[in-house]
């Protein structure tokens, strides 16, 4: 098998995290930013998905008829996968809400308008 | 016995009571994080002589360990535990006057929340947990630095944000590599199989850990959102920002290296680390005019100072760092209390407004010199011995490096001298203006000020209150083969 296809999770999972810091860097509107942080977020997520994925098995319900601990995947990153993506939305929710307040104070997204607070 | 894991069961569970207390009376709501912090200070002080037998692991669910949730209440889990239900008791009986602004009930609920992830933070014994207790920890604060809703709360908040998830993210990445290696989750059961891992792989994940916990502990270059969200929160929650979210960066980072990774032969980059983190914090403190920017840079230099203590990792320093988490958190708590009524009262967070407050104010303004004192190392308060034992340990280590060291740290020593001086003789000597109408703190607002200057004064005079346990705490740290065999049950 050619290493592309056996490790195209992986950079799919390393390629979202960099695009998702590429925009958190560069991006001066701050709700691409927050796009950027979910990005990176998404990217984590399949990371810990693919670490326990075994390509061909399944999940591991074992009141199916068929299934046993040799045909399936590992279900431990799934379990965390889901903790992580609630903590994600509700960073999501809360950066969103701060934006809004952002915004009514300086009636701008842009970050290198808003400096009120400096070293 | 009690059992350990009530330490973060009552706290949340009151949490998420108090809109229902709030139906009852409005004048309950604010009394409940108090109730609930001063039951876990109870529970953690009752579990201390326990602990110090035999370290306390509760298994959840019924299952063995490595495969359970588990908590690890070890010597250093109960003082840092005690450290942050007590400042958290002391910060909350101040809230109850100081937080006006509605709704306060959620500022309540959030505090809580705080102190339920820092607390277990501390005590969790499974990495992925200790990533959920710290989002719980880092989304709360996010939502408090903003609590005012106004122009610099909200931009303090956005910047914490931004790079707080970009830390947390960086965490759970180092989890996911962990479990890819490891196929454990444990903190214990990694410990025990680390050798066996190559260690390009242990280099790339520690750094992602260092990296992540090092944006909340706030170790320098990772610095940038501190100063912003400490001055522009309220000043309760700059207090508890100030003693115990950095202090819990810290701890991950000494667990992460210590027991977990057992990186020797990164010490004395952290050493060096450390010390550019004092330097930078005490030279940027220098030269403020806002009196909460200064503690908060300020904080930043102390956490250097800790770090650095952490790298020198003889048993003297760990104790040193140990000691120098419980007087910073003494110190700035009272301090940042002290100024936050200071401010309250003159409506200005200049220093120069706060010019003769000293005889207006007599008591708050004592509160804050003794602070700084016990902050700059001065020898009747707890901060001289922490000081001492630091630069004590770096001498005994008997490298040269070490010693260049020493002396950054005095250098260190005496610029913070030269603004906290500066600061004390503006109170006390210098002649203000429109300070008619401003009057002394009152009420519950000084019951925290006068425990914190009680405590600050009775630690440094009698030392030995502590040393016990943080001897203990201090082997815990540097002997992981004890950790790993209190959870796996034999090495």
């Amino acid at each position: 098998m050619n290493p592309i296809y056996n490790w195209m999770y992986y950079i799919a999972s390393g390629g979202l995290i960099l695009i998702g810091l590429y925009i958190v860097l560069v991006k001066t509107n701050l709700i691409k930013i927050v796009i950027g942080l979910h990005f990176v977020n998404t990217g984590v997520n399949i990371l810990l998905i693919c670490i326990g994925y075994i390509r061909g098995r399944t999940a591991p319900i074992f009141s199916k008829p068929g299934i046993n601990p040799t045909n399936v995947v590992d279900p431990v990153p799934q379990a965390l996968v889901l903790t992580a993506i609630v903590i994600g939305v509700a960073v999501l929710a809360l950066a969103l809400s701060i934006v809004i307040k952002v915004y009514e104070h300086n009636k701008t997204l842009n970050v290198s308008r808003i400096k009120g607070l400096k070293w | 016995m009690v059992n350990p894991s009530l330490l973060i069961g009552v706290p949340l569970a009151l949490a998420f009571s108090i809109p229902l207390f709030g139906l009852i009376s409005k004048k309950i709501e604010k009394y409940i994080p108090v109730a609930a912090l001063l039951i876990n200070v109870v529970i953690s002080l009752t579990l201390i002589p326990q602990v110090l037998k035999k370290p306390v692991v509760v298994f959840i669910g019924g299952w063995n360990p490595p495969f359970c949730i588990n908590l690890v209440v070890g010597p250093l889990g109960i003082f840092l535990a005690i450290l942050i239900s007590g400042i958290g008791l002391l910060v909350s009986i101040y809230a109850v006057s100081y937080i006006k602004e509605e709704p306060t009930e959620k500022y309540h609920i959030l505090f809580l929340l705080l102190m339920v992830g820092a607390i277990g933070i501390v005590l969790t014994g499974d990495i992925f947990n200790l990533f959920v207790f710290f989002e719980i920890l880092c989304i709360s604060s996010y939502a408090l630095v903003a609590y005012n809703k106004d122009k610099e709360g909200t931009e303090a908040a956005m910047k914490y944000l931004i790079q707080g998830s970009i830390g947390s993210s960086f965490i759970l990445i180092g989890i996911a590599l962990l479990y890819g290696g490891f196929g454990t989750l444990n903190m214990a059961h990694i410990a025990s199989k680390i050798t066996s891992a190559d260690p390009t792989f242990l280099f790339i994940t520690l750094a992602f850990f260092i990296t992540g916990f090092g944006i909340e502990a706030a170790i320098f270059p990772l610095n940038a959102w501190l100063p912003d969200a400490h001055s522009s929160a309220p000043s309760s929650i700059s207090a508890i920002l100030s003693c115990i979210a950095i202090k819990t960066g810290v701890y991950g980072v000494a667990r992460m290296i210590f027991t977990i990774f057992n990186a020797g032969s990164i010490l004395t980059f952290i050493a060096f680390l450390g010390l550019l983190t004092l330097l930078i914090g005490e030279m940027s403190a220098f030269r403020q005019d806002d009196i909460k920017r200064l503690l908060a840079y300020s904080s930043i230099g102390q956490i250097g100072l800790i770090v650095f203590a952490l790298g020198i990792a003889t048993s003297l320093g760990v104790f040193g760092a140990l000691f120098q988490i419980v007087s910073h958190a003494l110190a700035k708590a009272l301090l940042f209390l002290a100024a936050g009524y200071m401010i309250y009262r003159v409506g200005s967070k200049s220093i120069t407004s706060l010019n003769g407050i000293g005889k207006k104010m007599p008591l708050t303004s004592f509160a804050f010199a003794i602070g700084s004192f016990s902050l700059i190392g001065l020898p009747p308060f707890a901060g001289f011995i922490s000081k001492f034992s630091i630069i004590y340990a770096a001498i005994q280590v008997k490298k040269p490096i070490f010693l260049a060291f020493i002396a950054v740290v005095l250098i260190a020593t005496i610029v913070e001298a030269g603004y906290f001086f500066r600061i004390v003789q503006n109170l006390y000597f210098k002649e203000g203006k429109k300070l008619e109408k401003v009057t002394e703190t009152s009420g519950f607002i000084l019951i925290p000020l006068i425990i914190l200057t009680i405590s600050i004064i009775a630690i440094g005079i009698h030392p030995q209150f502590i040393t016990g346990l943080l001897k203990e705490a201090a082997n815990e740290l540097l002997e992981r083969a004890g950790y790993i065999g209190w959870v796996l049950g034999g090495t």
